[in-house]
């Protein structure tokens, strides 16, 4: 496999989690433009513990998740009442604000001789815990497969338990959900922390990818584009929105079909698509028909 | 200083003016279908992008062609995004709809990089002579041109949405699209020609700002968006009086903040004030119930 392929599924793997964090969102009826936010602290946080403070990754990934459970946690404690626009312009500020504290963040060490860290709109340079540790480029895409590969196994795992079908049920109508004696506020809470945790998560992989990230990188076109991947590949499975994902870098960037032309093609595709099927490709009733084909 | 308060209060109220008519497009949308229409910049973007390129085929052409071409494929783009991503979902999912709009967003912006792919475009100028000097202020024509448009605007369209039976149909769908239905109102047609009258008005817009900056750039079109929508949620969301307020509001606020904190900071403050207001919630941030 050459280097571009490689890169590209590994990019492909990175977005998954973004994906996923707006698709657990949309489950629990909450439409969120603040998703990028949770990977850039992701990024950040899990930028700066390896490259600053010299963590090994994965201790620095468990602490980045946790800083983005906590950040999204915040975003959601003053905002959880608020429903529809109101939510999602809501988390588009905090989206904003917290791009903006990247831009403002100047932050650097030494080491070996360089300045390390964050250094405002140059971005945050230097994050080579990949590179130096030795792992070989395919080590590493399978490493991130791994990962959202247990992620999406736990999510399947999920959808078939008693969690998911309470998911859905406080998205559908959280109402009727209160009335049955579920805590709403409080599910919705963790799963907005887990939501946050999983986007940030996707953050830390994606700094140690590309060794470089700049606040630029966590703009509001991240966030809406990880709410189309989540929306396209279809709300009834978390493979959803993997597909999503696949089906705009694999297909559109990846062949190079529609070279120049990539982003007319996309943009008419999804919308006609979602006239075809508003809830995604994979959408409940497309998930139970497979389910009864193959049990 | 007081001059310095002066002139940023004038700079604002100017600014506010453009905002306040990209505000009115949105909140007439999402009055009517209660949806936000994410494509509503882009759309603007494209008729600025179709106007730059024929004056540069034809650069004799006078403003107001130029501004009449704007509002044309404004319009056009608008209707497209109606049927394409609105028509289809006025009964369903508003998730599905924003996101359609979203897609159209890229598909819109796209198709106006592709007609002219330079990162800045020029575009013709609105008025090339200097500032007018009042009382030690530097009081720019574009800038009374924004105001008096912005204001003949509100004022057409109050008198176009109280006056007309055209404008009762419109009240009626916003009141209850339910209910205008029963009453014989055909309220498909409304929304088409709602969400073409906002396209035209963000045109103008979209022209007026154009031609003050004479440049266009492929950032313009998320530019409108962000701040369509932050100053219709500032006004209330749903209120057409509160948008204009909203606009105003938000570039006295930019001005003012722009000037004692710098750029990064005046964003900053705005989205926190946002954030605030929506989680303080007030009553008249609440008129409608946005689902």
């Amino acid at each position: 496999m050459d280097a571009y392929a490689l890169g590209l599924l590994t990019n492909v793997g990175l977005l998954g989690f973004l994906a996923l964090s707006a698709y657990v969102m949309l489950l629990a009826g909450e439409m969120s433009f603040g998703q990028q936010a949770f990977f850039g602290v992701g990024a950040y946080a899990g930028g700066m513990l390896t490259a600053m403070a010299g963590w090994p990754l994965p201790l620095a990934a468990v602490a980045a998740m946790a800083a983005g459970a906590l950040a999204a946690l915040a975003v959601a404690l003053p905002t959880l009442r608020l429903r529809g626009l109101y939510f999602a312009m809501a988390t588009l500020a905090a989206a904003e604000m917290a791009r903006i504290g990247f831009e403002l963040l100047q932050w650097q060490v030494d080491r070996d001789g360089e300045p390390v860290g964050p250094d405002g709109t140059q971005g945050f340079r230097g994050i080579r815990w990949v590179f130096e540790s030795g792992l070989a480029p395919e080590a590493w895409t399978a490493l991130v497969w791994s990962l959202l590969a247990a992620v999406l196994a736990l999510a399947a795992l999920a959808e078939r338990s008693r969690l998911g079908a309470t998911l859905r049920a406080v998205g559908e109508d959280p109402g009727l959900a209160a009335v049955l004696g579920l805590d709403v506020d409080r599910f919705k809470l963790g799963v907005i922390a887990a939501a946050g945790a999983l986007a940030a998560l996707g953050g830390v992989l994606f700094a140690h990818h590309n060794t470089y990230i700049e606040p630029r990188n966590f703009d509001i076109m991240l966030g809406v584009h990880s709410l189309a991947y989540a929306l396209i590949g279809g709300l009834g499975t978390a493979f959803g929105p993997l597909i999503g994902v696949v089906l705009d870098v694999g297909l559109l960037e990846g062949t190079r079909v529609f070279h120049g032309y990539r982003m007319v093609a996309f943009g008419g595709l999804v919308a006609l698509l979602l006239v075809l099927r508003p809830r995604g490709l994979l959408d409940e009733t497309a998930v139970r028909w497979i389910g009864r084909r193959f049990s | 200083m007081l001059a310095d308060l002066l002139q940023n209060t004038l700079d604002g109220l100017a600014a506010g003016a453009s905002y306040a008519l990209v505000a009115l497009g949105f909140t007439l949308i999402f009055g009517v279908l209660r949806r936000a229409n994410l494509s509503f910049g882009a759309a603007i973007m494209l008729g600025c992008y179709a106007a730059a390129a024929v004056s540069q085929q034809r650069p004799g052409l006078g403003l107001v062609a130029l501004a009449a071409i704007t509002v044309l494929v404004s319009v056009l783009a608008g209707a497209y995004v109606e049927r394409l991503c609105f028509a289809p979902h006025r009964r369903g999912s508003a998730v599905a709809a924003m996101v359609a709009s979203f897609a159209l967003w890229m598909h819109l912006e796209e198709i106006a990089v592709l007609l002219l792919p330079r990162h800045v475009v020029g575009f013709p100028p609105l008025y090339e002579g200097e500032p007018i000097v009042l009382a030690g202020l530097a009081i720019r024509v574009e800038s009374l041109v924004a105001l008096g448009t912005a204001g003949a605007i509100c004022a057409l369209l109050a008198g176009l949405l109280y006056r007309t039976r055209f404008g009762i149909s419109v009240r009626a769908v916003i009141a209850s699209p339910l209910a205008a239905e029963i009453a014989g109102i055909r309220t498909g047609r409304i929304f088409f020609l709602v969400f073409a009258l906002a396209s035209a008005i963000g045109g103008l817009a979209g022209f007026l700002v154009a031609a003050t900056d004479a440049q266009i750039t492929p950032m313009m079109g998320m530019w409108f968006t962000l701040k369509g929508l932050i100053a219709m949620m500032l006004g209330g969301l749903g209120s057409l009086p509160g948008a204009v307020m909203g606009a105003l509001a938000l570039g006295l606020i930019e001005a003012h903040s722009q000037w004692f904190l710098g750029p990064q900071l005046r964003d900053f403050l705005v989205y926190l004030l946002l954030f605030l207001l929506l989680a303080a919630a007030p009553k008249w941030m609440r008129t409608h119930s946005a689902s």
